[in-house]
């Protein structure tokens, strides 16, 4: 479909202010909160409602138009990066709060919604949600669901896997669907919602989604301790995992972290090698105990400091400390590379042994910041993008450090997702089997292709369906994939 | 390349800058509003910080909309900006694209569109640096930042953005052609509002307009509504004119003298809201400072500075430091939101100027709100009762580019009796921003109603706020929606009201 | 029907010849008679066996304790039943890292008393006796826990499945927390053995708790049960479990509560206390615990089983609804639920017929209402008459392709699952 036809067609869907079409305006949407990629996309529309989303989908699909759909914007995989000659639909002003239920403990959002506002909404009834990814001030709920986002509470609560139960989701061809029950339980059939959270936008786009609330614990303690080093810390975690404790957080910093985050935010975290953030929630009296348990361990793990927090404004300051982590970094580097990877708990004292190992290959440092009770670790490699080669350096760090993660019997991506950052790694996780069988669930949903195409797998497997009316799918044309 | 210290201070040359947006006293204190306290305990997600925007999404569908009604006048420059003072390179590098900067800011929150973001405005002035032109696209997202700041408050990186639409704006002015109706326009409103004769002047007929109810006699005709939409929003601004009170030049001190202090009179404040300077006087006054008011004080040149007009900043500024500096004076006070926070920002400001930097310099450092002045010397004057409901305002320029917040509440929950009522979505601009809302006035009302409607939330019988432009626009929005009697002060009316012994009708009639 | 031979030969080369046998009627699901039953020892074996029943266009059911046969519609064919006996290797326990890797015919017993050596557990409690890993995972199978711990989809972390054309894939991994790629894990779990053989999951663990009180308060109307239930719900007690016991004798809500010892008392404490307003409230002994299950009927001789799905809040809606039905039809039924998710269990005896209406009329009213009324265990006549799954919803198109993509030539317990597939 030519230029001109395709935009008018647009505005007559959504009214002119709904379709940007100008250059500098469609450069700010080049990238999402991955720098590293930037691809122009040749429209950005924003609907404001489902069925503006099913229109703009309609069209697509029957012009054969690749489409990619973006919240706020904020993910760190590139997921939301546009496709070439493709149109990226904005859901942001999809914002609304649809419908809230608390007997039966739920509430309907649209996906533009912000993730703080779900816990606002409600939390003077004493409910909250409970994924609180660190962008959860301005990440989306629809971008959480295609990432299935975690936070540092997921330990014991649970990813955005485990809190949607139900959405209308508009089909690559434009058909509307609505999976999983919603308030009901066990909807019959395949579990295409727990396939599709998660799915990074590749299988449709979520216009209502369902999610549940939880109620609000009746008490809170917060407990910092500091240590001389992270083995040392990562003890005192085996120690509380062991004694079947399930903290409501659990995370960890290095001191390079440490430092980073006192000179920026100045919380006045001791001075250590790691600092260990404890919290549990729960019933006051199965915290109140399980609290003095943690503190025993801390203290048999020869924590140099241990600070309880006394109220509610010293929690906040322990963990505005922790959430300031990566900003911070800005403080004592130019530059610096978030990496996302996941190893066994078991496993994290030899991986980060073996970080710090390759960090001194490379001459460069790395900052560690991770969610100690699963395992998810977030590496940063600082370094300054002015001195020639260190870019590149860093993103090979990065890989390597991904590739360590998965010899100790790790995964690829905790948090962030593959999207288009880590689609050259899959080949080291899966084999061409399991990438194989994977997309095969992508050919269910989107036979043609259109639907945020290029993300997760490296090679697109072609399914077997005539893609359009009008050509050869490019990657086939190239020779670079089979229909098969 | 700009130092990298604690990446705070600003200028880089190593030299103490005292105004620096992003070294906000708040920023440091994570403690916010109790309520948001009380949602970061509950939840254990964080610092209130976090969840201190508890902004909620437009409800309505987007009004206001890219290209629309847009003064467009095709004019193209390319490369973008030119070598005097362009957004700086390093700046812009401190933005990591995270976007924890959209939910809070005002453009982002009406529009949904990432041009209208600190991010996206952002991308574009890097795209300006080598890849893009400046034309009607760019310079239209740039105008439409309120340059409220509450995206330097939220980022987490510390990017310096005031700075950065600071640079873009003089840049915008100097090299971008305007449509003639839209620089005729702004040339008018500048031709005036600093220029304190000049709008005693046009307060005269302004009064006679109000006396002879000639605003609504154009309503009820129809003719209004026929008029171009800035002119509406220039005369819904308008306020009800009380007579003009003379600050006297010297004011001795009650009691003990602790401090000598200048005071700002200004222009808006001093023509329209006279009041406020003169209960500011005896307030200061009656905390122990001896105060001067010179009469040959003019414009701080704060809205030419926000409007990026470099020249006419700049006299504006070495202007009221001649006026100020040799007058043996411990601080200059200023009750006015907007101007103390360009006065902080004198420094940097004239850095380039040889014979002005350093003094610059000393001034900026000598600036205070008045809130933040007393609550630094502490209060000593008798405070009598003065109960009433009160929902507090926090004025952009002194919440987020002067990081003082505490202090305004501070100085209110001081004087016995007042119920202070937070106001929800508070870090969200009320639409004032400078002359924003006579430039943009779409966008500007849409943030005044929806400020207005937080506020008559709270239930309180007045609204109290250190700024006459947020004054003049919440006036004006509540007028709209039918609740223009709702009274509004300054704290430091409050403040003198209750040193006074007043009773509370005093000010919930004027 | 005819059932199609299974090459004998082929598949004893395969497996060996002890491992492959003829089938009886034993091993006839819903009145369809395999030809041979063969028990595969590896995922090689597997694999192997499906690329060999696919090629001779034969209908395969895979099967762990069989305790899952009667879910579903009657097959529209079954040739061979693929049996997961001797795939029951506990593969990898990692108590620090809570996780447990498993292959699929190990049976959920064994791996509890494996796990509870090291104070773990799986958080999954079905009924059913003698259910496998696999049947577990494929029928997405659940149990008063799964108030607190949620289901199967909530608990698995990885998957390894044969399809029907012998492709070996795996998914997920052994980290809890694992974003790569599509989460197959789900898309398994319910699929009823319709898209492929799950040869082994990893799940994640809980500790076991230390101290366990029973409260349960006496309910005299089904708007009692459901108040009660949903203060409980709605407080801060953090229950572990929610229990509706519903029949002539004993009309009960029981609350499980889970904890450590220090907190046992308060929890207790607490739930009886937002207990006492419905009814009179008491603490159940160890043996009365017992004998309140089986908590969700298997289905005796002719009852027909349904599980009515509906929100949690409708407990009431969904008691007088069967009641209501049941009584206007002469038609006996014993309830049971998790009173705290909205899945409630009907036991029903009576005429073929009235059964039917009593069914018919329910599942009208909920799917109205948008939940699903499932009939999971009834003689093969009655399921003649009734579909078992209902209409679904408007992702039946969907579901389809996803069947046809991962098995087009529909080998997997074909016509067993919603809308025929």
């Amino acid at each position: 479909m030519e230029r001109g036809r395709l935009i008018a067609t647009m505005q007559e869907i959504l009214g002119p202010q709904g379709v940007i079409h100008e250059r500098e305006q469609l450069r700010t949407y080049e990238c999402d909160g991955l720098m590293n990629y930037r691809v122009i996309p040749e429209l950005v529309v924003l609907p404001e409602s489902a069925e503006h989303v099913q229109k703009i989908v309609q069209t697509c699909y029957d012009e054969g138009i690749p489409f990619v759909a973006r919240g706020s914007g904020t993910g760190l995989s590139g997921g939301a990066l546009p496709v070439e000659a493709g149109v990226l639909i904005v859901l942001s002003r999809m914002h609304r709060i649809l419908e809230v239920d608390l007997e039966n403990q739920r509430i309907v959002v649209e996906p533009g919604v912000i993730n703080i506002w779900v816990s606002q909404e409600v939390a003077d009834e004493g409910y909250y949600y409970a994924p609180d990814p660190a962008s959860q001030i301005v990440s989306s709920i629809g971008g959480n669901l295609a990432e299935n986002s975690g936070g540092v509470h997921c330990l014991k609560y649970g990813f955005t896997t485990n809190h949607v139960m139900g959405a209308e989701v508009v089909l690559p061809d434009g058909s509307v669907v609505h999976i999983g029950g919603g308030k009901v339980p066990d909807a019959p059939g395949y579990e295409l919602l727990g396939a599709f959270v998660g799915s990074e936008g590749t299988l449709g786009i979520a216009t209502k989604i369902t999610l549940r609330l939880v109620r609000k614990p009746e008490s809170v303690r917060t407990v910092l301790a500091a240590f001389k080093d992270t083995q040392e810390a990562g003890g005192a975690v085996s120690g509380i995992i062991g004694a079947g404790i399930v903290p409501a957080a659990i995370e960890m910093m290095d001191a390079l972290t440490i430092e980073a985050v006192e000179t920026q935010v100045a919380p006045g975290f001791p001075e250590a090698g790691a600092i260990l953030i404890t919290e549990l929630d729960g019933p006051e009296a199965e915290v109140a105990s399980q609290f003095d348990k943690v503190i025993e361990v801390c203290e048999e793990n020869d924590a140099s400091e241990i600070r309880i927090a006394e109220d509610d404004e010293e929690r906040a300051l322990f963990w505005k400390g922790r959430k300031a982590a990566f900003g911070a970094m800005g403080s004592i580097a130019n530059n610096y590379y978030v990496q996302d990877g996941v190893v066994p708990r078991t496993e994290l004292g030899a991986v980060l042994k073996r970080i710090s190992e390759l960090s001194e290959d490379y001459g460069l440092r790395v900052a560690n910041v991770f969610h100690a009770g699963d395992g998810n670790l977030h590496p940063l490699v600082l370094y300054d993008n002015d001195a020639p080669g260190e870019a590149e350096k860093a993103e090979k760090l990065a890989g390597d450090i991904v590739f360590v993660c998965l010899e100790h019997g790790g995964s690829l991506t905790g948090e962030h997702g593959i999207g288009e950052d880590k689609k050259k790694y899959m080949p080291k996780m899966f084999t061409d089997d399991d990438m194989n069988v994977m997309q095969l669930l992508r050919c269910a949903f989107d036979p043609h292709q259109i639907c945020n195409p290029g993300k997760i797998f490296p090679t697109p497997r072609l399914c077997g369906e005539r893609p359009g009316p009008f050509h050869m799918h490019p990657v086939q044309k190239a020779g670079l994939a089979e229909n098969f | 390349m700009t130092e990298r210290n604690g990446g705070r201070n600003g200028s880089g040359d190593g030299s103490e800058d005292r105004y620096s947006a992003t070294d906000a006293t708040e920023r440091q204190n994570p403690a916010g509003t109790p309520r948001e306290e009380a949602m970061a305990g509950a939840i254990g997600a964080g610092s209130p910080e976090d969840i201190g925007q508890s902004t909620r999404a437009a409800g309505d569908s987007i009004q206001q909309t890219v290209g629309q009604g847009r003064a467009e006048s095709g004019s193209y420059m390319f490369p973008a900006f030119d070598d005097h003072h362009p957004p700086e390179k390093d700046l812009i590098d401190d933005c990591v694209h995270c976007g924890f900067c959209l939910p809070t800011c005002p453009t982002y929150v009406l529009f949904g569109e990432e041009m209208d973001s600190p991010r996206g405005r952002i991308y574009l002035m890097n795209k300006g640096l080598n890849e893009e032109p400046m034309n009607d696209e760019m310079v239209r997202h740039w105008d439409l930042c309120l340059g409220c700041m509450a995206c330097v408050t939220a980022c987490p990186s510390g990017v310096q953005y005031d700075k950065l639409i600071e640079a873009t704006r003089g840049q915008v002015e100097r090299r971008y052609e305007r449509r003639a109706d839209d620089k005729a326009f702004r040339e008018m409103i500048f031709q005036l509002f600093p220029h304190k004769r000049r709008l005693r002047l046009a307060a005269g007929p302004l009064r006679l307009y109000q006396r002879f109810g000639i605003g609504d006699k154009l309503h009820r005709s129809g003719v209004m509504g026929r008029l171009p939409a800035r002119m509406r929003a220039m005369e819904a601004l308008m306020p009800e004119l009380q007579k003009e009170q003379k600050i006297p030049e010297l004011t001795e001190p009650v009691g003990e003298k602790r401090r000598r202090v200048g005071v700002l009179t200004g222009c808006v404040q001093q023509v329209f809201f006279s009041q406020v300077n003169s209960a500011t006087v005896r307030v200061l006054a009656a905390e122990g400072c001896e105060v001067v008011a010179p009469k040959s004080q003019g414009c701080c040149g704060a809205l030419s500075t926000h409007a990026g007009r470099e020249e006419e900043s700049l006299n504006f500024a070495r202007k009221t430091i001649d006026t100020f500096e040799n007058l043996n004076l411990d601080v200059v006070v200023v009750n006015a939101a907007g101007c103390g926070s360009t006065m902080k920002e004198y420094g940097h400001m004239l850095r380039d100027d040889p014979e002005y930097a350093a003094r610059a310099k000393a001034f900026s450092d000598s600036v205070r709100d008045v809130s933040e002045f007393i609550q630094e010397i502490g209060p000593v004057a008798e405070r009598n009762p003065f109960p009433v409901t009160a929902a507090y305002h926090d004025a952009c320029h002194l919440a987020h580019a002067q990081g003082v917040r505490k202090q305004p509440r501070q100085t209110l929950k001081q004087i016995p009796g007042m119920d202070v009522k937070e106001i929800r979505e508070a870090e969200i601009c009320c639409g004032s921003a400078g002359i924003y809302n006579m430039v943009e006035p779409e966008p500007a009302a849409e943030l005044g109603e929806r400020k207005a409607n937080n506020i008559l939330k709270t239930g309180a019988r007045v609204i109290v706020t250190s700024n006459p432009g947020c004054m003049l626009q919440l006036q004006s929005s509540l007028k709209k929606m039918g609740h223009g009697g709702l009274p509004m002060a300054h704290p430091m009316e409050v403040l003198d009201a209750s040193l006074r012994g007043e009773p509370v009708e005093t000010l919930l009639d004027a | 029907m005819q059932t199609r031979r299974a090459p004998l030969d082929d598949l004893q080369e395969i497996v060996g010849t002890e491992n492959v046998r003829e089938a009886t009627a034993e091993d006839a699901v819903d009145g369809v008679e395999p030809s041979l039953v063969v028990e595969p020892g590896s995922t090689e074996e597997i694999s192997a066996v499906m690329k060999l029943a696919r090629s001779e266009g034969l209908a395969v059911a895979p099967r762990g304790g069989g305790t899952k046969r009667t879910l579903g519609n009657p097959p529209r064919e079954l040739d061979l039943v693929l049996s997961t006996v001797r795939l029951d290797e506990i593969i990898e326990h990692v108590p620090g890292d809570q996780i447990v890797r498993v292959q699929s015919g190990v049976k959920l017993e064994t791996l509890q008393e494996s796990l509870a050596e090291a104070n773990q557990i799986l958080a999954l409690d079905p009924p059913e006796k003698g259910a496998t890993v696999g049947g577990i995972v494929a029928a997405n199978s659940s149990g008063p826990r799964r108030y607190k711990y949620g289901t199967v989809r909530d608990l698995i972390i990885g998957i390894t499945v044969v399809l029907a054309d012998g492709t070996v894939a795996k998914a997920g991994g052994k980290v809890v927390k694992n974003v790569a790629g599509y989460d197959l894990s789900k898309l398994f779990t319910g699929s009823l053995g319709t898209l492929g053989v799950i040869v082994d999951a990893n799940f994640r663990l809980h500790p076991r708790p230390e101290s366990a009180r029973t409260v349960a308060v006496e309910v005299e109307t089904p708007q009692a049960a459901r108040e009660a239930a949903q203060a409980i719900v709605h407080s801060q007690v953090e229950a572990t479990a929610i229990e509706l016991h519903w029949s002539e004798s004993a009309k009960l809500l029981s609350v499980l509560l889970e904890s450590i010892p220090a907190g046992i008392e308060a929890k207790e404490e607490g739930a009886s206390f937002l207990l006492k307003s419905f009814g009179e409230v008491r603490t159940l002994t160890d043996e009365e615990t017992d004998n309140l299950g089986p908590l969700s009927p298997p289905g005796e001789e002719d009852e027909v089983a349904l599980k009515v799905a509906a929100p949690p809040a409708e407990l009431s809606a969904v008691l007088d609804s069967v009641l209501g039905a049941a009584e206007r039809r002469s038609v006996r039924p014993r309830i049971t639920g998790h009173a705290g998710t909205g899945v409630t269990y009907v036991g029903l005896s009576g005429g073929e017929d009235a059964l039917v209406e009593v069914v018919e009329e329910v599942r009208e009213i909920w799917v109205r209402r948008g939940g699903s009324v499932m009939v999971h265990d009834a003689p093969t006549s009655f399921k003649r008459k009734l579909d078992v799954w209902g209409a679904g919803g408007d992702y039946l198109g969907l579901t389809r392709r996803v069947k046809e993509k991962f098995d087009p030539g529909y080998t997997m317990n074909p016509g067993r699952f919603l809308g025929g597939i």
